[in-house]
């Protein structure tokens, strides 16, 4: 039976658990969200003793499913005043699954702010935390060495670590996880979580499952037949078979410049005249003449291969990726063409554990101002070591795109809920401008990416230019990414499953194997839907309303070349998306 | 008439030899020629395709005119 680890980091002390009997289908977001709405009062500081810190593997986590190794973290946060679930890949959500631990929540706050400490939990479920005072303000690459040379040579083990964005409180701060190689450059990146982390005094949590083999199944025939299923569909369509692992995110470049919808120099044009230079297939060949790896998982379990190492010219590793969130918000939406400087930037956030989309955007919004040119590549680098190094723009960029913004006198800031858009423009992607506007996440793509059936003909065809659909198609996909991000999977599995009905019953039939209770495919669904109703909920008690679910307003009134467009899904047809929430909330009894 | 066509990820090495030009190329077709007509042309693969016409969605059945830019891909995602 699994069970949740209680760090309360107010008396240093970690508690073992039972997870609760209405929480036996709640892993991931699931999980990361029920704690944060049952345990976090709505109104607290997020950076105060009362919020607290979740990271939870899916409910198939450490077990042998394709692609289900995501780790969820959530807490109240820094940035967005609402409830977050921040997913990454990596190795601790299997790291975790494999001891038996649902979720580690970490309360409180130490008595010394000063003070740093290290958790630390082995293959047995023993656990210690550790002063690590030393490592105060270190980048995550050099705590990640640290680490390394205090474990055995024969260990085998996952790290969650924040940098000094993190330890200084910076709403675009996020949290590092290791990948296979040990490397800290899997990020639970979006909405300051690094800064609740921060806020507990926590430098690093080192997993352990030396020795441990992967979690049992109730049916194991089952699941491995049903195993099988998903894995061939993950194989056999063609995007998670063939182009994610040829090109990686950043093939999606190109198609989206040329789609009209890559945001270009802080949102005021939707193609970019440098997409080629920074493409995937430009990335692809550059990695390959330097030696570096362009086919890899993100997590153990991984079959769609979609990430990659990229190299400086002598050859030596710089940073994963970029993924394709990074190339656009340090390339089109700064006006940089260069993936070197790009991949710099990268690795540089990286390093401090700062949020690449947050920042990228910032620092857009931050040459819109004038004080720095468009397509400065260099000075964007010295822009951005300004946080710590001082000058300008100097701390605010690590607080993100709106606080630029305000700072410095700029009227276009592309954010909602206070959080920076990602690389799709909602004026000629209108679909992903509705979860944008709505998702309890602010401004996050992967929330419901529509996307996929707007612009790359996945799971239907909704025309991105008209607003007709868009409402429905957002709210389904925001629903069974929930679910997703629940049972652990990467959401790249959800191409294969929006065109292939085997693979979400496969889902369906492992998620029945391994826990030995009946699911159905409507449970699945239900799931979802429970999953956004502790999140909108949440959020309405933290104050949020209406009108936090809207798109700045220069988003319809100013048109997006090349297709002049402006944002035309309405409002009223926006505040139905939630619809479902007081019925299911009634059904959960919470309401 | 004059179309340019930009193929892109697996296709991008299918363009005719002999047009020159990096991902894009500007091709002399004749009047009336429909995308389909370009993908006999060029022998693309037979698998789904995403195409773009002047940066909009476009039907394989559709017909170019002059000074158009035609933007084939093969299935392609991220995030």
């Amino acid at each position: 039976m699994k069970y949740l680890l209680r760090v309360d980091m107010s008396n240093l002390t970690v508690t073992k658990e039972d997870v609760p009997e209405a929480w036996v289908r709640y892993g991931g977001r699931a999980l990361t969200s029920a704690v944060v709405f049952k345990e976090v009062p709505p109104t607290a500081d997020p950076l105060g003793p009362d919020n607290v810190l979740v990271f939870a593997p899916g409910t198939l986590g450490g077990t042998t499913t394709p692609n289900g190794g995501r780790l969820s973290v959530g807490a109240k946060s820094p940035l967005t005043g609402g409830i977050k679930e921040s997913n990454s890949g990596g190795q601790a959500a299997h790291a975790l699954g494999r001891i038996g631990i649902a979720g580690v929540i970490v309360t409180g706050k130490p008595a010394d702010s000063d003070a740093l400490y290290m958790l630390t939990i082995e293959a047995d479920g023993s656990t210690k935390i550790d002063r690590v005072d030393q490592w105060k303000g270190a980048g995550n690459y050099a705590v990640a060495d640290a680490i390394k040379g205090m474990r055995p040579a024969d260990d085998r083990y996952a790290t969650i670590t924040n940098g000094p964005a993190g330890e200084a409180g910076m709403k675009a701060a996020g949290i590092a996880i290791s990948d296979m190689k040990g490397y800290p450059n899997r990020f639970a990146g979006r909405g300051g979580l690094g800064a609740v982390m921060g806020s507990k005094g926590l430098k690093a949590i080192v997993i352990s499952d030396k020795g441990l083999s992967y979690t049992e199944h109730a049916d194991k025939e089952a699941f491995n037949a049903a195993m099988r299923r998903f894995s061939s569909a993950l194989k056999e369509h063609p995007v998670s078979g063939q182009g994610l692992p040829t090109y990686g995110t950043n093939i999606l470049t190109n198609i989206l410049s040329e789609a009209g919808g890559l945001p270009t120099r802080n949102f005021s044009t939707g193609s970019f005249e440098g997409a080629e230079a920074t493409s995937g297939e430009r990335q692809r060949e550059v990695t390959l003449e330097r030696g570096g790896n362009v086919q890899h998982g993100c997590h153990t379990g991984c079959v769609i291969q979609c990430s990659r190492y990229w190299v400086d010219k002598d050859g030596h590793y710089k940073t994963k990726g970029p993924e394709y969130e990074t190339v656009w918000s340090f390339g089109a939406d700064c006006g940089i063409d260069d993936l070197d400087d790009i991949a710099e930037l990268d690795r540089t956030c990286g390093d401090m554990g700062i949020d690449t989309i947050e920042t990228g955007a910032a620092m857009a919004v931050y040459m819109d101002s004038g004080k720095l040119a468009f397509g400065d590549g260099k000075g964007a680098l010295v822009a951005l070591k300004s946080i710590f190094a001082g000058g300008e723009p100097g701390r605010v960029l690590g607080d993100g795109a709106e606080a630029v913004g305000k700072a410095f006198g700029v009227s276009r800031i592309p954010v909602v809920k206070h959080q920076a858009l990602p690389a799709y423009d909602p004026r000629s992607v209108m679909g992903i401008g509705v979860t944008y506007a709505t998702s309890t996440m602010g401004a996050d793509h992967t929330a419901g990416y529509a996307v996929a059936t707007n612009i790359l003909k996945v799971g239907g065809d909704v025309d991105p230019l008209k607003p007709e659909g868009q409402v429905e198609l957002s709210r389904n996909l925001q629903i069974a990414t929930a679910m997703l991000d629940s049972l652990g999977f990467c959401i790249f599995v959800a191409f294969p499953v929006l065109d292939i009905p085997d693979a979400f019953t496969a889902i369906h039939d492992m998620a029945e194997a391994h826990t030995g209770q009946p699911w159905d495919v409507d449970g699945l669904m239900q799931l979802g839907k429970e999953v956004l109703v502790f999140e909108r909920l949440f959020n309405e008690r933290a104050g949020m309303t209406a009108d936090d679910d809207r798109l700045p307003e220069f988003f319809k009134t100013d048109e997006l070349p090349p297709h002049n467009i402006v944002f035309e899904v309405t409002d009223a047809e926006m505040d139905t998306l939630y619809d479902f929430v007081p019925e299911t909330a009634k059904g959960m009894g919470i309401s | 008439m004059d179309v340019d066509i930009a193929l892109f990820a697996s296709l991008s090495d299918l363009h005719m030899p002999g047009v020159p030009g990096g991902r894009t190329r500007t091709y002399s077709l004749a009047d009336g020629t429909t995308i389909a007509d370009v993908i006999g042309m060029l022998d693309l693969p037979d698998q789904p395709r995403i195409i773009f016409v002047d940066g909009r969605h476009a039907e394989e059945s559709a017909e170019l005119l002059d000074g158009q830019r035609l933007a084939i891909f093969p299935p392609v995602a991220g995030g």
